[in-house]
C-alpha cells in the first residue's frame, strides 16, 4: 500500500517537472503556427524542420565542439582542484583554515551577472577575449566554491578511523586517500560535476560579451539566434535547446552509474 | 577495489602534484602534514579564485567609484566621483523598496524550495530502482533545461491571449479567463517567478539530498525501524543531526541564489506592472546596466553584497561554530 | 518578451544575440590588411546585393571582406563593447535613433568629406552631431496599415482617407464581420508617436542644457486618446506591445485580423505563415491617414546608418568600402535589390515600388516621418520597463492620464539626460 503511494506520488511529480521540458520538446516539433493558439495544440503531425533549421546553421559543430571543450575542462578542473582543496579544509589543521572557509563562503556568493562587465574589462586588457581558455577559467571558478563546499562536506563524512585504519596497513596518506576516501566521494563526484556542467554547458551571459567572433562561440548563443526581429522562430529554438538539453541528461545517466558504482565499493570495504 | 579506482571518473592529479615532497612516506599518524601541504594543496584553488574573481570583484569596487558608462568603457577613460553612485543609489526610494520586496520574496522561495526538495529528496531515497531513476530524471530535465527555453515556456503558460493556464481555466468552467493578465499586479507576477524559480531549484535540492541520503548507511535505517522509529522520528531525530551540514549549506546556497535571481524575474514583466515585482537584482539592472551605467551597477553590487553579508553573518557564525565542532 | 527575453538572460548585459551565421571567417581579430570586419543587422542587405558589392570590392582592392550578421536584440551593448576593442569591427550598421549616442561616445570615426554627398535630408540629421558626420544614411523603412482584402470588401469598407474615415471602416467592419477590426496592442509605442506627432507633440522636449519628457502636455494626451479609440476595436491586451506575441507571425495567421499597423518584414512574415498553413494572403496596404485628407499621419521613421569604428583595424579599406556601399551606383543597386521597399538614402537614387505593394504605402508616408529625441539617453528610456509603454497600459485601463503622464515625463527626463 505504501509502495503504491509512492509511486504513485512520483509519476504525479514527475509529471509535473518534466511538463515545462515536455513542452519545449513538443513544441520544437510543431509547425510554427501551432505553437501559440488559443486552444493549445496536444496533436499534431510531427515535423523536424526545426532540426534541421536548428542544426543546418553554419558553424554548428564549431559551436559543439567548443561547448564540449569548455565545459569539460571547466568540471575536470573545477574536481581536481576542488579535490585537493576540500581535503585541505577537511583533513588537515593549519593556520588560516576558518579564514579559508569564510573565504569559499563569500566566494559562493559572487553576484557573477553583476561582475560581467568588469570580468569583460579585464580579459579585454588581458587580450584574452575570443579565447575558449578564458572561457573555461571562469566557468571552473565560477563553480569552484560549490564543489570545495560539497565535495568537503562528503570528506569530512568519512570516518577518520577509516583512513587511519589504512595508513596503518602500510598505505601513505595519498594511498589512504585514492583507496579509502575517493571511492565514497561517489555521489558527492556526481552532484558537483553534474553541477559544473550545466553551469558551464547552459551559461550565456559571459559568453555573449567575451567571444563575439563566431568561431569561440558556444551553443548557449546558437540557442538564441532564432530568435530575431524578424519573426522568431520558436519551433528551431525549442530543437535547438532540447539538443542542447539532452546532453546534460546522458552525463547525468553515466554519472549516475558510476556514483552508485563508488558507493557500493565504499560500502563494502566500509 | 583497485578495479574500482582504476575506473574511478576524474582521478585527481593536483592531489598527486601538489603532495609534499617525501609526505606520503611520513610513519601514519594523526595530523602530522609537514606545514606546507595544506597550503600546496589550497594553492591552485586560492590561486584561481583571486586571479578571476578578486580581480574582477576588486575592479568592481573601483568602478563603483567611477562614473562609467558608454563612454567611458569605449574611450578607456576613467573619471572619479568618489560616493556620488553611493549616495544616487541610497537616495532612491525605490533601492529600498525593492530591498523589501527581495528579502520577502526570497524567504518565500527559500522555505518552499527547502521544503518541497527535502520531501522530494526523502520520496527519491524511499523509491524502488526504476520509479526513482523516472523521477530524477524528470528532475535533471527541468534542472537542465536552460533558461530561455525555461522562462519562455512558462511565459506562454501564462500568456494572456494564448495561456495554456487561461484554457485550463476556461475549460474547467471558470469564467473571467478569457484574456486574463497573469502578470497585472506585481504579486501574481511574483507568484508566477517563484513558482518558476521552485520548479528550477527543487531538483538540486532533491538529488543533493538524496545523494547525501546513500551516504547514510543502511544499517542505521534498518536499526532505526526495528526500534519501531516512526518516519517522522526517524527524519528529526537521525536524519536531520546526520544532514545538519547539508542542510546549512544548502539553504545558504539557495538564499544566495534567489536573492541573486535576476532572469526569471525581468523576463517575465521586466519587474513591471509599475516596477511592483522589482526585486534589487532587477532594480541594478534596470538603474544600472540596462542604461549603461556600469559604475552605478557596480554600486548596487556592492550595496546589495554588504547588506548579503550583513543579513548572513549569523548564518557564517553557524557554519564556523560547526566547523569547529567537527574538528 | 523576445527583447526582455534576451535582455534578461544575457543579464547584466552586455547583451546582444551572436552573429548569426558569420561568413566563415576567422572573427575579428587584429589588423589584418588583407581583409575587413563589417557588421551588418539581421535582414539588412538582401544576400545578392551583398555578394555583388564584396565580389566587386575585393576585386578593386585585393581585400576579404568579412560580413557578420547580427541580431537587433542587445545590440546596444555588444557595439558598445566592441567599439572599445581594437579591430573587432571595420564598419558597422547602426540603427538611426542610436547613432547619436555612440558618436558622443568617441566611438566612431569622423567621415569628413563624405557629408558632401546628396544625402536625404530628414536622415542625415539622425548621423550628425555638431554638424559632424560621424555615420552616413543606409536606409530607411516605416510602418503603414496592413488589411486583409477579402475582410474589408466583404464588410463594405473603404480605404481611409482621414482618421475619420479610419474609425468608420473600423465599425463597418466591427457591424459587417466577426473579424476583429484592428490587431493593436497596448504599447505599440511607436505608433502613438505618430499619433502625438500628428498633434505637434513629441516624447520628449529639450529643456535648458538638458531634455525633459513631454507626455503630459495636451499634444500628446489627444495622441493617446486617438491610439485609445483605436485600441479598443482591438482585443489584444492593453499590457503587451506587438513584439510578444509576434503580431505578424504569431497573431494575424493565427486569427481573423482585419487590419494591424506593421513594416514591411512583418507583412512578408505575416504572407508566409498563412500561406504555411494552406491559407491565401490577401493583403493590401495603406499609409497611416492624418486629420485631414491633405496631410498622412506622421510615421516612425526607422532605418540604419553605417559607420566607422574609431578603433577600425583597417580604417582605410573600411572608408573604401563604405563609400562603395552608399555610392549612388550601388545604392540605387540596394533599393532595386528590396524592390524599393527601402527609403533610399540619397536623393539622386529613386524607389519605384510596384502599384498596390507594401512599399509603395510605405515611402509614400515616409515624408512625414519622424524620429525621437536623437540623444545618447534615448536608448535609456526605452529600455524595459520602458515608462511610454506603461504610460500606454495605464491610458487604456482608464487611469488618470495627467498623473500617469507626469509619472511618466519625471522617469523619461531622469533616463534621457543621462549618457
Amino acid at each position: 500500500m505504501r509502495k503504491v503511494w509512492l509511486n504513485g506520488t512520483a509519476l504525479v511529480l514527475s509529471a509535473l517537472f518534466i511538463f515545462p521540458v515536455y513542452w519545449m520538446v513538443s513544441t520544437s516539433f510543431k509547425s510554427n503556427s501551432q505553437v501559440l493558439t488559443k486552444e493549445p495544440v496536444f496533436f499534431f503531425t510531427p515535423t523536424f524542420e526545426h532540426y534541421s533549421t536548428a542544426t543546418g546553421v553554419e558553424l554548428f559543430w564549431t559551436y559543439v565542439t567548443n561547448s564540449v571543450v569548455v565545459t569539460v575542462g571547466a568540471v575536470l578542473l573545477a574536481l581536481a582542484v576542488a579535490l585537493a582543496a576540500s581535503y585541505a579544509i577537511a583533513r588537515l589543521e593549519f593556520k588560516g583554515r576558518r579564514g579559508m572557509v569564510i573565504a569559499v563562503m563569500m566566494a559562493q556568493m559572487a553576484p557573477w551577472e553583476i561582475l560581467i562587465i568588469v570580468v569583460y574589462l579585464n580579459a579585454r586588457d588581458a587580450e584574452m577575449l575570443n579565447s575558449l581558455l578564458t572561457l573555461t577559467l571562469i566557468y571552473f571558478v565560477m563553480s569552484l566554491p560549490f564543489t570545495i563546499w560539497t565535495l568537503r562536506g562528503f570528506i569530512a563524512a568519512v570516518p577518520k578511523e577509516l583512513e587511519e585504519s589504512a595508513m596503518l596497513d602500510g598505505c601513505n596518506r595519498r594511498q589512504a586517500f585514492l583507496r579509502v576516501i575517493f571511492p565514497l566521494l561517489g555521489p558527492g563526484l556526481m552532484a558537483t560535476s553534474l553541477f559544473g556542467f550545466i553551469a558551464a554547458w547552459n551559461e550565456y551571459a559571459m559568453v555573449l560579451v567575451l567571444n563575439k567572433s563566431p568561431d569561440a562561440a558556444t551553443l548557449p548563443l546558437w540557442l538564441t539566434q532564432f530568435q530575431t526581429n524578424f519573426g522568431n522562430d520558436w519551433g528551431a529554438t525549442m530543437a535547438a535547446s532540447t539538443l542542447v538539453t539532452i546532453p546534460v541528461l546522458i552525463v547525468f545517466l553515466l554519472l549516475q552509474r558510476r556514483a552508485t558504482g563508488g558507493l557500493s565499493a565504499g560500502a563494502v570495504k566500509g | 577495489m583497485t578495479v574500482h579506482i582504476e575506473e574511478a571518473p576524474a582521478p585527481p592529479p593536483p592531489v598527486k602534484g601538489s603532495r609534499g615532497p617525501g609526505e606520503g612516506r611520513r610513519p601514519p599518524r594523526r595530523r602530522v602534514p609537514s606545514g606546507l601541504v595544506p597550503y600546496l594543496l589550497l594553492a591552485p584553488a586560492v590561486f584561481a579564485l583571486l586571479a578571476v574573481l578578486g580581480y574582477a570583484l576588486a575592479r568592481n569596487v573601483l568602478i563603483s567609484f567611477q562614473e562609467f558608462g558608454r563612454r567611458q568603457l569605449i574611450s578607456r577613460t576613467t573619471e572619479w566621483t568618489g560616493l556620488d553612485n553611493y549616495k544616487a543609489v541610497l537616495e532612491n526610494e525605490r533601492f529600498w523598496d525593492s530591498l523589501v520586496r527581495t528579502f520577502f520574496f526570497m524567504a518565500a522561495n527559500v522555505v518552499l524550495i527547502m521544503v518541497l526538495g527535502t520531501l522530494l529528496g526523502l520520496l527519491l531515497n524511499a523509491l524502488g530502482k526504476k520509479m526513482r531513476l523516472v523521477l530524477a530524471i524528470s528532475l535533471v530535465a527541468a534542472w537542465a533545461m536552460p533558461v530561455i527555453p525555461s522562462t519562455t515556456v512558462f511565459r506562454w503558460l501564462f500568456d494572456t491571449q494564448f495561456g495554456l493556464a487561461n484554457w485550463v481555466m476556461r475549460t474547467l468552467g471558470f469564467s473571467g479567463y478569457d484574456q486574463h493578465n497573469w502578470f497585472g499586479s506585481g504579486m501574481s507576477t511574483l507568484a508566477i517567478v517563484t513558482l518558476l524559480i521552485v520548479w528550477t531549484s527543487v531538483p538540486f535540492v532533491a538529488l543533493n539530498l538524496y545523494a547525501g541520503l546513500t551516504t547514510v548507511s543502511g544499517e542505521i535505517w534498518e536499526a532505526a525501524r526495528c526500534d519501531g522509529a516512526s518516519s517522522q522520528r526517524i527524519f528529526w531525530s537521525i536524519l536531520m543531526p546526520i544532514m545538519r551540514p547539508f542542510f546549512m549549506i544548502t539553504t545558504f546556497l539557495e538564499i544566495i541564489w534567489v536573492f541573486k535571481a535576476f532572469a526569471q524575474i525581468y523576463a517575465m514583466n521586466a519587474g513591471g506592472p509599475d516596477r511592483q515585482s522589482e526585486t534589487l537584482p532587477v532594480m541594478a539592472y534596470v538603474e544600472g546596466m540596462g542604461q549603461n551605467q556600469y559604475g552605478m551597477a557596480a554600486a548596487i553590487s556592492v550595496l546589495t553584497l554588504v547588506i548579503l553579508l550583513i543579513a548572513m553573518s549569523f548564518y557564517f557564525r553557524l557554519i564556523l561554530k560547526q566547523e569547529k565542532e567537527n574538528s | 518578451m523576445k527583447r526582455k527575453l534576451i535582455a534578461a538572460i544575457g543579464v547584466a548585459t552586455m547583451a546582444a544575440t551572436v552573429a548569426a551565421c558569420g561568413s566563415g571567417d576567422d572573427g575579428g581579430g587584429g589588423g589584418d590588411s588583407g581583409a575587413i570586419t563589417v557588421w551588418l543587422m539581421d535582414g539588412s542587405a538582401p544576400d545578392a546585393w551583398l555578394e555583388e558589392l564584396n565580389a566587386a570590392f575585393e576585386e578593386e582592392h585585393g581585400v576579404t571582406v568579412n560580413v557578420e550578421i547580427q541580431q537587433w536584440d542587445g545590440i546596444q551593448d555588444r557595439v558598445t563593447t566592441a567599439l572599445s576593442e581594437d579591430g573587432t569591427v571595420d564598419v558597422l550598421e547602426i540603427g538611426n535613433t542610436q547613432t547619436v549616442g555612440y558618436a558622443n561616445t568617441g566611438g566612431l570615426a569622423d567621415l569628413g568629406d563624405l557629408a558632401d554627398e546628396p544625402w536625404n535630408e530628414a536622415m542625415l540629421e539622425s548621423a550628425q552631431v555638431d554638424d559632424t558626420l560621424y555615420a552616413v544614411p543606409w536606409y530607411g523603412a516605416n510602418r503603414v496599415v496592413i488589411y486583409d482584402r477579402s475582410i474589408w470588401e466583404e464588410a463594405g469598407a473603404e480605404v481611409p482617407t482621414t482618421r475619420d474615415e479610419w474609425i468608420t471602416a473600423l465599425e463597418t467592419i466591427q457591424e459587417n464581420t466577426d473579424a476583429e477590426p484592428i490587431y493593436l496592442p497596448g504599447q505599440s509605442y511607436y505608433v502613438m508617436g505618430g499619433f502625438v506627432a500628428d498633434e505637434g507633440g513629441s516624447f520628449a522636449v529639450e529643456d535648458g542644457d538638458g531634455w525633459a519628457g513631454a507626455l503630459a502636455t495636451p499634444e500628446a494626451q489627444a495622441g493617446m486618446e486617438f491610439y485609445a479609440e483605436l485600441q479598443s476595436f482591438s482585443s489584444a491586451p492593453a499590457e503587451i506591445d506587438e513584439a510578444e506575441p509576434q503580431q505578424s507571425t504569431e497573431v494575424v495567421p493565427n486569427g481573423e485580423v482585419a487590419s494591424w499597423v506593421g513594416l514591411g518584414w512583418e507583412a512578408a512574415g505575416a504572407i508566409a505563415a498563412i500561406e504555411e498553413q494552406g491559407g491565401e494572403a490577401d493583403l493590401g496596404y495603406f499609409p497611416i491617414p492624418g486629420k485631414t485628407p491633405d496631410q498622412l499621419g506622421h510615421v516612425f521613421l526607422g532605418g540604419s546608418n553605417l559607420a566607422i569604428n574609431e578603433r577600425a583595424g583597417n580604417p582605410e579599406m573600411a572608408d573604401e568600402w563604405l563609400r562603395m556601399a552608399t555610392s549612388q551606383e550601388w545604392a540605387q543597386k540596394y533599393v532595386d535589390a528590396n524592390n524599393g521597399g527601402v527609403v533610399p538614402n540619397r536623393t539622386d537614387v529613386t524607389a519605384t515600388p510596384e502599384e498596390g505593394s507594401f512599399a509603395e504605402a510605405m515611402v509614400a508616408s515616409a515624408d512625414v516621418g519622424y524620429l525621437p529625441p536623437l540623444t545618447t539617453g534615448w536608448a535609456n528610456v526605452e529600455t524595459d520597463p520602458n515608462p511610454i509603454k506603461e504610460l500606454m497600459t495605464k491610458a487604456i485601463n482608464g487611469q488618470d492620464y495627467q498623473s500617469a503622464a507626469e509619472e511618466a515625463d519625471a522617469e523619461i527626463t531622469e533616463r534621457i539626460n543621462r549618457e
